[in-house]
C-alpha cells in the first residue's frame, strides 16, 4: 500500500514538474516607430579585436538594448591570438552564438554546405540589403547562393611609418622598394642594430611575397578559378625578395621578433618606442596602433604600397547570424541597428574599417567620425588598384602556428629546418609551393 | 541462500551502474572511435572519405611528425631524473624536527597547485623572454643570458623548469617514504662506523626504491602529457623546438580539423607510454627493493 502510494505520489509529481516545463508564451514588443515588432528574448554575440573595438561595440549594444527594451544581448569578445580555433570548436558542438563576427574565408571553412551561417536574404525585413553593392554581396555568398554574412568592410594591408624615428635617422618615410631598403642601412648606421624601419612576422611575409609576386605577374597568387599564378621559379625569387630585407637590415629576423615573447605587434615594446619604425598591416587597424603609440600617436603615418608591389584587397570580416539561432529576426534587428543605423554606426565609429554599408559610411562623414589615418590607409589600398583575393590562401594548411607560412619563413629567416638541416630560398619554395598544391587540390 | 547471494550480486552491479555506463559513454566509446578514426581521413568539416595507414606512416616518414617524437622523448627524459632528484634531495632537507619545516613543505608543493595553470605559463613568458626577469638580472652582473623563447636547445629547457619547479608532489611522497624508513637500520650503521652519505646510498636509498619507482612512472606519464608550457609560451617553436606531441595532436584536432591524424598520433603516444611504463615494470625487479625478499637473496 506503502509503495502504491509513493509510486503514485511520483508520478503525479513528475507531471507536475513537466507542465511547469513548458514552453512560455513570448512577449511580443514594438519599437518605437511602431512598425517593427521583436519579441523578448537575450541574444549572444561575440568578436574579436583591440580595446577599443571592444568598447565602442559595448556602448553601441548598450544603446540597442535601450531602443529595443526586452532584447538583452550577452557578449564575449577577445583578441585574434586562437580566436579562430575556439569558434571552430563551437561551429563542431553547434553551439555558436547567435551573431558573431566571422572572417571572410569561414564560409568556405565552417560554411561548406551554407547550414552554419544564415542566409541573411531570410531576415531582410529588418537588415536592409540594399545599403551593399552586389559585387559585395557576391563576394559573401554560401554554396547555396545564400548570404552568409554582412561584409563590414573592404581591407588590404598598407605601411604604416613612424616618422619620428625616420626624421632622427635623417630620412622621410619610404615611398619605394629601394628608399626602404636604403633605411635599413641608414637605420642601422645611424640609430643602431635594434633600430628597423620595418617589423613583419611569418605572415606578414607571405602576404607581402604575395604582393611583390602579382606584381610581377598582374594577377592575383591564387585566382578565382583556385589555380596558382605563379611558378616555383618565381616563388623562389619572392622568398628570395623577403630573405634579402632581413640581410639588409630592413626587418629583423624571426628569431629577434619572437624572443619579445608578445602576441601581436601593437603590444610589442619596441614598436611602442619606435625601435619598428613600420608595421605593414590592415588598413582597417590603424586604431590599435594609435592606441599603442598612446601620446606619440601623432607619429604613426599611413605610407602608399610600393609601385613595385601589387596589393589584393579582401572583406575584411563579416557579421554572421547562426543557422540555428532561435531569434533571427531579434539577430536581425541587431545588425540592422549597428551596421546600417546611424545612432548604432556613430557609436561603432571606424574600428572595423571604412563601412561598406552606404548609410553607415555617410552618416560616419556626416559625424566627421571617420578617422583621417583609416581614409588614409583605405585610399592607399584602393590607390594600388588591388586584386581579388582568394580565401584559400588563408588554408589551415598554410595560415596558424605550424602551417606552412609559419615553417616556411621561420625556417628561412633561422637558415635551419626543424631537425637542424640547413635551409634556404630554394627548399623554402619547394615547401610552399608544395604546400598551395595540396591546398588547391583538396579544394 | 542461493537466491539470495545471486540477489546480492545483482544490487552490487546495480550500484556501479552508473559508472559503468559513464565509463561506456565518455571513455571506452571514444577510445574505440578514435581507434578507427585513426586509420581514416576524418576532418570534423568533410567527415570520412577514405581508409588510410599514412597517418601512422607519417609518423616516421614525415619530418615534422618524427621531430615531435624525438623532442618529446628528450623532454621526458630531461624533466623527470632533474625532477627527481631535486625532490628526494628538497625532502631530504626536510626529514627533520624543526619548527619551520611544515613552513617550507607548504612552499615547496605550492608550485605543484600552481604551476599548471595558464596564468603562471604566461609569467614563465614574462620572466624568460629578450626583456625580461632573467635577461635583466644577467645585464645587471654584465652577463648575456642564453634566447630561451628563441634557440631551440634553451627554448626545450625552460619548458623543462616549469614542469621540473612542479617538484612539490614528488616531494611529499619523498617525505613519508623517508619516515617510513626503519630508524634502527640507521643505529646499526653507525655503530658500525658508517658515515652519513653511507648510510644515505645503503640504507636510505635502497629502502625508498618502491616510491622511486612510482614517481618515475607517474612522473614520465605527466611529462608526456604536458601541455600548456609549449601552447602558451612558445607556441612550438622555435623550429618545432618545443612541439611535443600533445601539442601536435592538439593542432591537428584544432587547427586543422584532422581528426584522423590527431586520433592515429594520439595512440602512437598512447603505445609508447605503454612501452616505457612496461620498461620500468619490468627492469624494477634489478634494483627496486621488495621487503619479502628480504632473507631469500
Amino acid at each position: 500500500m506503502k509503495n502504491k502510494l509513493l509510486f503514485g505520489l511520483m508520478i503525479f509529481s513528475s507531471l507536475g514538474i513537466m507542465t511547469g516545463c513548458g514552453k512560455e508564451k513570448a512577449v511580443t514588443h514594438t519599437d518605437s516607430t511602431g512598425k517593427i515588432t521583436y519579441e523578448e528574448c537575450t541574444l549572444t554575440m561575440d568578436w574579436w579585436g583591440g580595446d577599443t573595438r571592444h568598447e565602442a561595440t559595448q556602448e553601441a549594444i548598450k544603446a540597442f538594448e535601450e531602443k529595443y527594451p526586452g532584447i538583452k544581448v550577452e557578449v564575449s569578445f577577445g583578441a585574434w591570438g586562437d580566436w579562430e580555433t575556439a569558434k571552430a570548436a563551437e561551429y563542431i558542438a553547434g553551439n555558436n552564438p547567435d551573431v558573431q563576427q566571422t572572417n571572410y574565408d569561414w564560409i568556405a571553412k565552417y560554411d561548406t554546405y551554407g547550414t552554419t551561417y544564415l542566409d541573411m536574404n531570410t531576415v531582410s525585413d529588418v537588415f536592409d540589403l540594399s545599403q551593399y553593392s552586389d559585387d559585395v554581396l557576391d563576394m559573401v555568398k554560401d554554396s547555396n547562393g545564400g548570404i552568409a554574412g554582412i561584409p563590414v568592410s573592404i581591407t588590404g594591408r598598407t605601411f604604416y611609418w613612424n616618422k619620428d624615428t625616420f626624421e632622427k635617422a635623417g630620412l622621410s618615410v619610404p615611398t619605394t622598394l629601394d628608399e626602404l631598403v636604403n633605411a635599413g642601412k641608414v637605420f642601422k648606421e645611424k640609430l643602431g642594430d635594434n633600430y628597423y624601419p620595418l617589423s613583419i612576422n611569418a605572415y606578414d611575409r607571405a602576404i607581402l611575397c604575395a604582393y611583390y609576386l602579382q606584381a610581377q605577374t598582374g594577377k592575383p597568387i591564387i585566382n578565382e578559378d583556385n589555380e596558382l599564378t605563379v611558378t616555383k621559379n618565381q616563388l623562389e625569387d619572392g622568398l628570395k625578395w623577403i630573405s634579402s630585407l632581413e640581410k639588409n637590415h630592413v626587418i629583423p629576423t624571426i628569431e629577434y621578433i619572437d624572443g619579445e615573447g608578445v602576441e601581436s605587434m601593437d603590444k610589442s615594446g619596441r614598436f611602442i618606442n619606435g625601435e619598428y619604425a613600420g608595421v605593414f598591416e590592415w588598413d582597417s587597424t590603424s586604431g590599435k596602433y594609435t592606441a599603442a603609440l598612446g601620446d606619440n600617436a601623432g607619429n604613426l603615418v599611413v605610407g602608399n604600397v610600393f609601385p613595385e608591389l601589387k596589393s589584393y584587397s579582401k572583406v575584411s570580416l563579416m557579421f554572421s547570424i547562426s543557422a540555428k539561432t532561435k531569434h533571427p529576426h531579434e539577430s536581425g534587428l541587431l545588425l540592422q541597428f549597428l551596421l546600417n543605423d546611424p545612432e548604432g554606426v556613430k557609436i561603432m565609429g571606424n574600428e572595423r574599417g571604412i563601412p561598406e554599408s552606404k548609410a553607415a559610411y555617410d552618416a560616419l562623414l556626416d559625424n566627421e567620425d571617420i578617422s583621417e589615418l583609416s581614409a588614409q590607409a583605405h585610399k592607399a589600398v584602393l590607390d594600388s588598384d588591388p586584386v581579388f583575393w582568394n580565401p584559400l590562401f588563408d588554408n589551415s594548411l598554410l595560415k596558424g602556428d605550424t602551417a606552412a607560412y609559419n615553417v616556411v619563413f621561420g625556417q628561412l629567416s633561422y637558415g635551419k629546418d626543424v631537425a637542424g638541416n640547413s635551409y634556404g630560398v630554394s627548399d623554402a619554395s619547394e615547401e610552399l609551393y608544395n604546400t598551395y598544391m595540396q591546398v588547391l587540390s583538396e579544394n | 541462500m542461493n537466491t539470495l547471494r545471486k540477489s546480492k550480486k545483482n544490487i552490487g552491479f546495480i550500484f556501479i551502474l552508473p559508472w559503468f555506463v559513464g565509463f561506456l559513454v565518455f571513455k571506452a566509446y571514444p577510445i574505440i572511435l578514435s581507434l578507427y578514426y585513426s586509420f581514416t581521413d576524418y576532418n570534423f568539416f568533410r567527415g570520412v572519405t577514405t581508409y588510410t595507414l599514412q597517418n601512422y606512416k607519417d609518423m616516421y616518414v614525415n619530418q615534422t611528425d618524427r621531430a615531435a617524437l624525438i623532442v618529446t622523448i628528450k623532454y621526458v627524459f630531461m624533466t623527470v631524473p632533474i625532477k627527481l632528484i631535486i625532490a628526494l634531495g628538497v625532502a631530504l632537507l626536510l626529514n627533520k624536527r624543526s619548527k619551520m619545516v611544515n613552513f617550507f613543505k607548504v612552499v615547496y608543493y605550492l608550485p605543484a597547485i600552481l604551476g599548471g595553470s595558464v596564468a603562471i605559463a604566461v609569467l614563465w613568458k614574462a620572466i624568460f623572454n629578450d626583456n625580461g626577469l632573467i635577461h635583466g638580472l644577467c645585464k645587471m652582473v654584465g652577463m648575456q643570458a642564453p634566447k630561451f623563447m628563441t634557440n631551440p636547445f634553451w627554448a626545450l629547457f625552460m619548458l623543462g623548469t616549469l614542469n621540473i619547479w612542479q617538484f612539490g608532489v614528488f616531494m611529499l611522497i619523498f617525505l613519508t617514504a623517508l619516515n617510513m624508513v626503519p630508524k634502527e637500520l640507521y643505529e646499526v650503521a653507525s655503530i658500525d662506523g658508517a658515515g652519513r652519505m653511507k648510510q644515505f646510498f645503503y640504507i636510505t636509498l635502497p629502502q625508498i626504491t618502491p616510491i622511486i619507482f612510482y614517481n618515475i612512472v607517474t612522473g614520465i606519464v605527466v611529462s608526456f602529457q604536458d601541455f600548456n608550457g609549449p601552447f602558451i609560451i612558445t607556441r612550438g617553436g622555435p623550429l618545432g623546438s618545443t612541439t611535443l606531441m600533445s601539442l601536435m595532436i592538439y593542432n591537428n584536432a584544432f587547427k586543422t580539423f584532422n581528426m584522423g591524424k590527431a586520433s592515429a598520433q594520439s595512440w602512437v603516444l598512447f603505445v609508447l607510454l605503454a612501452i616505457f611504463t612496461a620498461l620500468a615494470f619490468i627492469t624494477q625487479k634489478y634494483w627496486v627493493y621488495q621487503p619479502e625478499d628480504d632473507g631469500k637473496k
